[in-house]
């Protein structure tokens, strides 16, 4: 039998099509978008050099600022959502009983549904008009002024956050799911037989083990919650008035509404600075709670 | 992993110019070069013309209304039997789609040959040299008694009135009062009228506001403003008041402008005759009325489409003119033309214009505009067909009267951004008055922000 020869090229000719993919389509156009955040652009016309017009007209304007402010909310309550939510039914789900690879598969529903359609069914549950949510809540509080959920500033983030929260948490759950049957069931066992009721359990034997899980969870979520940009197409637009743009849905605003392509690009540059940072904070508290056992 | 946020936005913001690469590729050089050879015959008129080369001219066409797709298909196969030399393709995206796309194809310098213009867009494109000058083309080709010449200003440029034209209208539209005639004879009231004041009409407006089942909040409203640019600059203009300063570099509400947003104002806060916009979230504009939720509501007369397939036989309606408001002066329509633009880098400028010739004359035919879209080929516009009497409303012929008093409209360059429009509705103008109508500021606050900002757009613009 003929032996088939392996050599070190060969590795690389296999992770060529990969390496062309990034390049052509990721790494260019990173540069290109260096270069462009320090031009007026609006795509149409060859774009003009401003130096550090952009980032000075940034800084001055106090809607990039409620914009930077609306960003870290949206993301610090998403993420406690997602977190707390997704721990929460995993360990549910985590219990041998009958039915439960059905709400498995229930619980993911949300994550693989189109944002668009998501967004369609919340608007029409949440609407004031004819909306589910409403009317049921009407029967309850039988006179009381209900609120506009996605209508009135004061609870749209908080609705738009909720929705997105449904959608995710599931794909946050799986990850759980997978972190749990990794931990040994002689060390909860061992807890049992000392005493430990089920609450000492969870938290002194199995949250502890979970950590790296829950670390991986923690950083994909943050930046998923940075560069939220679908479920706000889809429901609310960025309003009403403005009031549920974050920074990525910001950008796209910039980007392919009023066809700034320099001033968006610069902003992209914010949301890649913020994410930077976050994740390198991230990482650096790692040592102070994440337990590798 | 850090950087995954980050590669998505800006592979977000370069997929645009990367379709255009690849779209680069596509195009192929006419082998003879020479343009509009074989075409010096100098009338396009369809038909007849046997081919003299051998070599097809291939024309890409770009619409923005894939429902449309089917019968603009079936013209285009129609045009490309006539002319066995030409071969005109289609693409269409929707709106929302459509401008990023064709705006990167057209940086990259490979926009389609032939594509629909917006009115709001003609002076952006125009101005940087993207868009064909048809002016010679129009002045050979066309007899101004056989077209709605009044709407051609809306492509000019510079000038509205002396410019050359960029773009040929194939269809406009109006802004018109819907009203629901059922709720109008329940409450005994006389339908509206074209002398109706804003007196009038808010009267009729009180009356038809009901609460049927008691609880206090209306279930049927008098009227529904929707504060964006077809619904708000109709009054506008029907009270002599403006937005913009005469030449459309600045943004000033003159008097009779803030009388007029006042006015509106206080349908929704004070006479409570209009929803807000947050009590109407949920549902799209354009379904309220055929929904039978409210009994009046302005927008373009576009919309009849959508409020026949809404409404269907479920109640009798009609449509009429803006009323008029306290200043006004003389009827001034708030209207637009759709039109079709030749791309400054095409090869075969003669056989675009000729597909452009036969997507505007009498080859397309009145069932081609759906509900209030007015050909702007008068003998088609003009025909018994178009005024689909059997229909509602059965007053289509005013929209006809309306095109001799189209006047202004508020389109500059960056409107889009001053404005706030589609996925930016929440900023610029649209924004504010959204929140002055739900009474969270009031309206003198909101002129200054918008009049600030506006400006610090429509400076940038220049």
């Amino acid at each position: 039998m003929k032996r088939l020869r392996f050599y070190r090229y060969h590795a690389y000719l296999f992770i060529l099509p990969t390496v062309v993919g990034l390049l052509v389509f990721r790494l260019i156009p990173i540069a290109v978008s260096i270069a462009a955040s320090f031009t007026s652009w609006d795509i149409y016309s060859p774009p003009q050099w401003i130096g550090f017009d952009n980032y000075a007209e940034m800084f001055r304007s106090p809607e990039f600022w409620q914009v930077i402010r609306r960003t870290l909310a949206f993301s610090f309550f998403f993420t406690v959502g997602v977190c707390v939510i997704g721990l929460f039914f995993a360990v549910l789900l985590n219990a041998k009983l009958p039915g439960v690879p059905f709400f498995r598969s229930l619980f993911f529903l949300p994550v693989i549904t189109s944002v668009i359609a998501i967004g369609i069914m919340w608007d029409w549950i949440l609407s004031p008009q004819f909306g589910i949510l409403n009317t049921f809540l009407a029967k309850i509080w039988n006179d009381a002024e209900l609120p506009s959920w996605l209508g009135d500033p004061k609870y749209a983030l908080g609705a738009l956050i909720g929705v997105y929260v449904w959608k995710s948490a599931g794909y946050q759950m799986i990850i759980y799911l997978a972190g749990l049957q990794h931990i040994p069931h002689e060390l909860k066992e061992a807890a049992r037989m000392d005493g430990a009721g089920p609450f000492r359990t969870f938290f002194s034997v199995t949250l502890p083990l979970l950590t790296p899980t829950l670390f991986f969870v923690l950083v994909i979520t943050i930046i998923q919650s940075f560069h939220t940009f679908d479920i706000t197409y889809a429901m609310t637009k960025g309003g009403p008035y403005q009031s549920t743009t974050t920074l990525s849905y910001y950008i796209y605003q910039n980007a392919f509404v009023h066809y700034r392509m320099g001033y968006a690009s610069g902003l992209a540059y914010v949301l890649f600075f913020m994410t930077l940072l976050v994740t390198w904070a991230n990482f650096l508290l790692k040592k102070k709670w994440v337990n590798y056992g | 992993m850090k950087r995954i946020g980050f590669l998505l936005i800006a592979c977000f913001l370069f997929f645009g110019s990367v379709i255009g690469c690849s779209n680069a590729g596509n195009k192929k050089t006419d082998a003879t070069g020479t343009p509009g050879a074989g075409e010096s015959q100098n009338t396009p008129k369809s038909g007849g013309d046997a081919p003299k080369s051998n070599e097809k001219v291939k024309l890409t066409y770009f619409s923005w209304d894939p429902s449309q797709e089917k019968v603009l298909n079936e013209m285009i196969q129609k045009f490309n039997k006539e002319n066995p030399n030409i071969e005109v393709t289609m693409q269409s995206y929707a709106p929302a789609d459509y401008w990023p796309k064709i705006s990167a194809l057209a940086a990259a310098g490979n926009a389609p040959d032939v594509f629909d213009m917006s009115s709001g867009y003609v002076d952006e494109w125009a101005s940087k040299g993207l868009l064909y000058d048809i002016q010679k083309l129009v002045d050979r080709d066309i007899k101004p008694e056989n077209y709605f010449t009044s709407v051609f200003s809306a492509v000019r440029y510079p000038d509205k009135e002396k410019g050359d034209m960029y773009a040929f209208p194939y269809a406009w539209v109006t802004t018109v009062l819907f009203y629901n005639k059922d709720y109008f004879d329940k409450a005994n009231l006389q339908y509206p009228n074209e002398n109706w004041t804003w007196d009038d009409f808010l009267n009729a407006a009180k009356k038809l506001t009901v609460d049927t089942n008691g609880d206090g909040k209306p279930d049927q409203w008098g009227f529904y403003l929707y504060g964006r640019y077809a619904h708000i600059e109709p009054w506008l203009y029907q009270n002599d008041g403006d937005i913009l300063n005469p030449d459309k570099t600045q943004f000033v509400i003159n008097e009779n402008g803030k009388e007029t947003l006042q006015f509106l104002t206080d349908l929704t806060l004070k006479h409570k005759v209009s929803p807000a916009p947050k009590d109407v979230k949920g549902i799209k504009q354009e379904d309220l009325f055929p929904m039978g939720k409210v009994a009046m509501w302005v927008d373009g007369s576009f919309a009849i489409d959508n409020v026949r397939k809404v409404a269907g036989d479920k109640f009798k309606w009609g449509i009429s003119t803006i009323p008029k408001g306290p200043h006004f002066k003389q009827q001034v329509t708030y209207g637009w033309p759709d039109s079709y633009s030749i791309s400054k880098n095409t090869k075969h400028v003669e056989e675009a214009w000729k597909f452009i010739l036969f997507m505007t004359g009498e080859a397309r035919g009145a069932e081609h505009y759906q509900g209030g879209k007015v050909p702007v080929y008068k003998p088609v516009a003009l025909s018994k067909e178009w005024l689909e009497s059997d229909k509602q409303p059965d007053n289509k012929s005013l929209i006809l009267e309306q095109g001799k008093y189209i006047g202004r409209n508020s389109y500059t360059k960056s409107w889009s951004e001053w404005r706030g429009y589609g996925a930016a509705e929440g900023s610029g103008l649209n924004g504010e008055l959204d929140q002055v109508f739900d009474g969270k500021k009031s309206l003198d606050a909101a002129i200054e922000s918008v009049t600030k900002y506006a400006n610090e757009v429509l400076s940038r613009a220049k």
